[in-house]
């Protein structure tokens, strides 16, 4: 049975200026130990996605309009409080782009680490700390004890990533989700972070979600990727197949768009326009005005991700009907 | 792979009418009921105290007219709020006392605001070991109880008003000069300063066009609800006798009779007190709801 | 730590001079003297107690021995109450105005937190707008308004209470209540706001993606964060505390330290004004220090500076 399940999820932001639907009818799983990667721009819904999950999405303005999130046989949207909070930061633990403002600034690093530990395990505070110490250990982080009574603004960028990673590992979870974690790194860190997370998975066998605007990182790191444009899964695949099989015109824009594989010296392609209005959607295919694949039926018919062969979902309409080779 | 035309074109983005900041802020202003409501009343209130203020006999009934036969009366026909122990009509009080005390508190607040924003700026402008002594100064005086000096003063100096505006003035500075220079410091740093300064404008010009207009939001803002502070402070030297002496009345010297006498004729109290209160209230929730308009940081949702 | 303290110590006592000079300038400056209410006396006798109290002498000189006789702690007799000096009548005034305000801070405390942290953490709800809408009224009700109105609902038409009066337990209550009522309403808002601006930061989300409960969100991580502006505002609220006082002190009959200072002033007692202007000056520089210190200690990041 899948670790996580996830069927239908849609999540809407009710705000003064009108309705904004983050997240619209997103479906996947994950198996225990898989790696998958959430991949698109800002706005695409890729973390609000993941807030839903862990109910972190504030309500009001922020409601659940729909879906399951199957973790085990608890259903994540529809269960207690009480019954979330015992699986929130105990088998499902969340780490956050910024880990500075992440961190409570009036407590010691030390009282942080463990607390997921106080609140989850009835173990002493004596135990807790020495696993706290292990742990930062782990992270690669020296003078363990010395640190463990230092405040978060007395550490760095990429320590303070460490410290959450190791927080958030703290008490070994099934999943973790890992909400940009590199963004506000420099590029050497970023490597180092994407290790250490490699690392924690292999050795705790836990799942790990990815989300990242960067195909380039997501493609290094997860066995699966899940393409997501206004709010809406575009394509989902084994990260090989999305990128030697692309079954979605977004995905491929996507591909070309990375500085890395392009010629030097030529003009870096980009993907024409802007992402659509989240607050005025136009029916059919959210990525139909920029696609340059689009006909007019792209603009008309509602869009649904289909399994064509299986374990490769795409939600191109053309390539569903007509198997048009993007 | 051949980017041939695309079909869909892409939809130039649509003009939309700009609006200035101000704009902004009194379209947000109108939609907060309350400090609607607060503008509503102030405006009322004090047209109807300055009207009294400026011409006393325009109910008929003068503020200080006694009529010592009537004596104190609840509120009826010919007093619609009753009238005191010396007969004098309690409304005619009351609108002129309140004139007396939104006049303190415009004139007090002017004191403060001139102290407090010249202060203020220079400390701002003048930043580093200048602006350390200057905002040390402030930090010292802002938590000693000044009323005690307020009082000493009006106490061994008399009680004329113009002492009074000053005396209650010099006390409020303190926290328009704080925000001033804050605000001044931080426009001070803003891009848009080193951007006139690239492009040559002239430090006084920078100064007028870009940084004035970003202290007016505060200031306004806190104005409004300094006035109120001012008010208070007022009432409650009249209450101890030394603002506003009989048989001039301001709110404050009307609650003071009032309190004496408030088992017999409880009217004495309530009037004045609720009418102060309604004030306070409209200028409280007027003063909230400029802050909320003009404060561009933080939208709610 | 230690050196801040000093610090602060060596920044006050210039206040405090200049303090005691203005007061004792504007005191001997202003018209009146403190015999002039004794219309029966004869001059040369007015003139005879003048000259015991050293009022005769050049101002400059009365000035340094002034300022001679502060530094020794001596706050010199009362006019008012011959007999007595100062230092005396301060110390039996002295406790209980500290009394009534130590309870009514303790009032503001308690109502003003527990009114600001339901409401931010109910934003919108009824638990938000109904205490907001009470701190509002606290906030136009002087205390001279509410003190009656109490006394007339509480006292004399449920029989609950004493009119006025320091002697039992009981008759702490409605001064109490009176005086902190606009402490609890500023303090409820300040408190409101700043946790409000604490529910709104990321390392709250990382709290509730950890599993803390909403108990352990509030008093672990938001209380110290919030509560800053309410620290902040101590300083003040005891020197307001202190002022307020003088009212309540009247209309109560509360034989406190605020009501000698009033009468004082009225009555150009100089020794006994000079006496409670000082001794109020010290008390509450002091507990800014102490306000202060706790503000350094809840914030970790300016304990770096």
């Amino acid at each position: 049975m899948p670790l996580l399940t996830v069927q239908n999820l849609s999540t809407a932001f009710h705000t003064r200026h009108g309705v904004v639907r983050a997240v619209q009818d997103v479906s996947f799983q994950l198996e225990r130990g898989e790696t998958l990667g959430i991949v698109g721009e800002s706005g695409s819904g890729k973390s609000v996605t993941c807030y839903s999950i862990m109910g972190l999405v504030p309500q009001p303005p922020g409601r659940i309009e729909g879906g399951r999130a199957l973790f085990g046989s608890v259903d994540l949207l529809a269960c207690s409080r009480r019954e979330l909070n015992r699986i929130r930061g105990r088998r499902i633990s969340m780490i956050f782009q910024d880990a500075m403002t992440s961190l409570n600034p009036f407590l010691r690093i030390g009282e942080q680490l463990i607390e997921p530990l106080m609140i989850h395990e009835k173990i002493p505070r004596s135990a807790a700390t020495d696993r706290a110490l292990a742990m930062l250990d782990e992270a690669g982080i020296s003078e363990a004890e010395h640190r463990l009574k230092m405040y978060p603004h007395e550490f760095s960028g990429g320590m303070r990533q460490r410290v959450m990673i190791a927080m958030a590992l703290i008490t070994k979870p099934d999943l973790l989700i890992a909400d940009e974690p590199t963004t506000a790194l420099d590029v050497t860190v970023q490597a180092q972070i994407l290790e250490l997370i490699k690392k924690m998975q292999s050795e705790l066998g836990m799942a790990v979600i990815l989300v990242s605007h960067d195909l380039g990182i997501v493609s290094g790191f997860c066995d699966r990727v899940m393409v997501m444009y206004a709010g809406r899964v575009m394509e989902s695949a084994r990260t090989d197949d999305l990128f030697y099989d692309t079954k979605h015109p977004y995905t491929r824009g996507l591909r070309n768009s990375i500085p890395a594989l392009q010629m030097k010296g030529a003009e870096l392609h980009t993907i024409p326009g802007q992402p659509p209005d989240p607050q005025h959607p136009l029916p059919g295919c959210p990525f139909a005005p920029r696609c340059i694949h689009a006909v007019d039926y792209c603009a008309q018919e509602e869009i649904v991700l289909v399994d064509s062969p299986p374990q490769h979902g795409t939600a191109c309409l053309r390539v569903q009907k007509e198997n048009l080779s993007v | 792979m051949d980017s041939s035309t695309p079909i869909a074109s892409v939809a130039p983005a649509e003009s939309e009418g700009g609006s200035s900041f101000w704009q902004d802020a009194r379209h947000r202003l109108w939609q907060n009921k309350l400090a609607v409501f607060g503008l509503v009343v102030l405006s009322i209130l004090a047209a109807l105290c300055f009207a009294t203020y400026l011409f006393p006999n325009i109910s008929g009934y003068t503020y200080e007219r006694q009529n010592l036969a009537l004596g104190p009366v609840p509120p009826s026909r010919a007093h619609w709020l009753g009238t005191d122990a010396l007969g004098r009509d309690l409304l005619a009080r009351l609108l002129y006392g309140g004139g007396i005390s939104l006049l303190v508190g415009l004139c007090a607040t002017l004191v403060s605001l001139t102290i407090g924003v010249i202060y203020g700026a220079i400390a701002g402008f003048a930043g580093g070991k200048l602006d350390m002594v200057m905002m040390r100064m402030v930090d010292i005086l802002y938590a000693l109880p000044f009323a005690i000096f307020v009082i000493l003063l009006m106490v061994f100096f008399g009680q004329n008003l113009i002492l009074l505006f000053v005396a209650i003035g010099a006390v409020e500075w303190l926290t328009m000069a704080r925000i001033v220079r804050g605000q001044v410091m931080a426009v001070k740093r803003q891009e848009f300063v080193e951007a006139a300064h690239a492009l040559g404008l002239r430090e006084g010009r920078i100064i007028f066009r870009h940084i004035v207009p970003n202290l007016l939001g505060p200031i306004i803002v806190y104005a409004t609800l300094t006035v109120p502070e001012v008010i208070l402070l007022e009432s409650f030297l009249s209450f101890l006798g030394l603002g506003v002496q009989p048989p001039q009345s301001s709110w404050g010297v009307l609650i003071k009779e009032g309190a004496e006498v408030m088992e017999e004729y409880p009217w004495l109290l309530i009037y004045p007190g609720a009418v102060m209160a309604l004030t306070l209230f409209s200028l409280n929730f007027l003063g909230d709801g400029l802050r909320d308009a003009l404060d561009v940081r933080g939208s709610k949702d | 730590m230690v050196r801040f303290i000093t610090r602060r110590f060596f920044e006050t006592i210039p206040v405090l001079f200049v303090i005691a000079t203005a007061t004792f300038f504007m005191m001997r400056l202003a018209p009146g003297g403190p015999f002039d209410a004794e219309k029966q006396v004869l001059p040369e006798i007015r003139a005879r107690m003048e000259a015991h109290y050293g009022l005769d002498k050049p101002l400059f000189q009365q000035y340094l021995l002034q300022m001679k006789h502060l530094l020794q702690g001596d706050l010199g007799p009362s006019f008012k109450y011959p007999g007595r000096t100062v230092n005396e009548i301060i110390a039996d005034a002295f406790p209980v105005s500290l009394e009534l305000g130590c309870e009514s801070l303790v009032v503001a405390l308690l109502l003003g937190l527990a009114a600001g942290m339901t409401a931010s953490l109910k934003q919108n709800s009824a638990w938000d707008h109904v205490p907001m809408a009470l701190a509002m009224i606290g906030l136009c009700l002087p205390t001279f308004v509410l003190g009656p109105l109490l006394i007339s609902a509480f006292a004399l038409h449920l029989d609950w209470f004493n009119a006025a009066g320091w002697f039992f337990p009981r008759d702490r209550v409605l001064p109490a209540l009176t005086l902190g009522a606009f402490y609890a309403a500023y303090i409820a808002r300040l408190c409101r706001g700043g946790f409000l601006e604490i529910l709104n930061q990321d390392y709250i989300r990382t709290a509730r993606a950890k599993g803390a409960s909403g108990a352990r969100i509030l008093f672990k991580h938001a209380l110290r964060g919030g509560i800053l502006p309410v620290v902040s505002f101590l300083g003040p609220a005891v020197a307001g505390l202190l002022t307020g006082s003088f009212v309540v002190e009247t209309i109560f009959g509360v034989p406190g330290l605020g009501r000698y200072f009033v009468t004082a002033a009225f009555n150009r007692d100089y020794f006994m004004v000079m006496g409670s202007v000082l001794f109020y000056a010290c008390f509450v520089v002091a507990l800014n220090l102490v306000a202060d210190v706790v503000l350094v200690w809840l914030n970790p990041k300016l304990r770096f500076e």
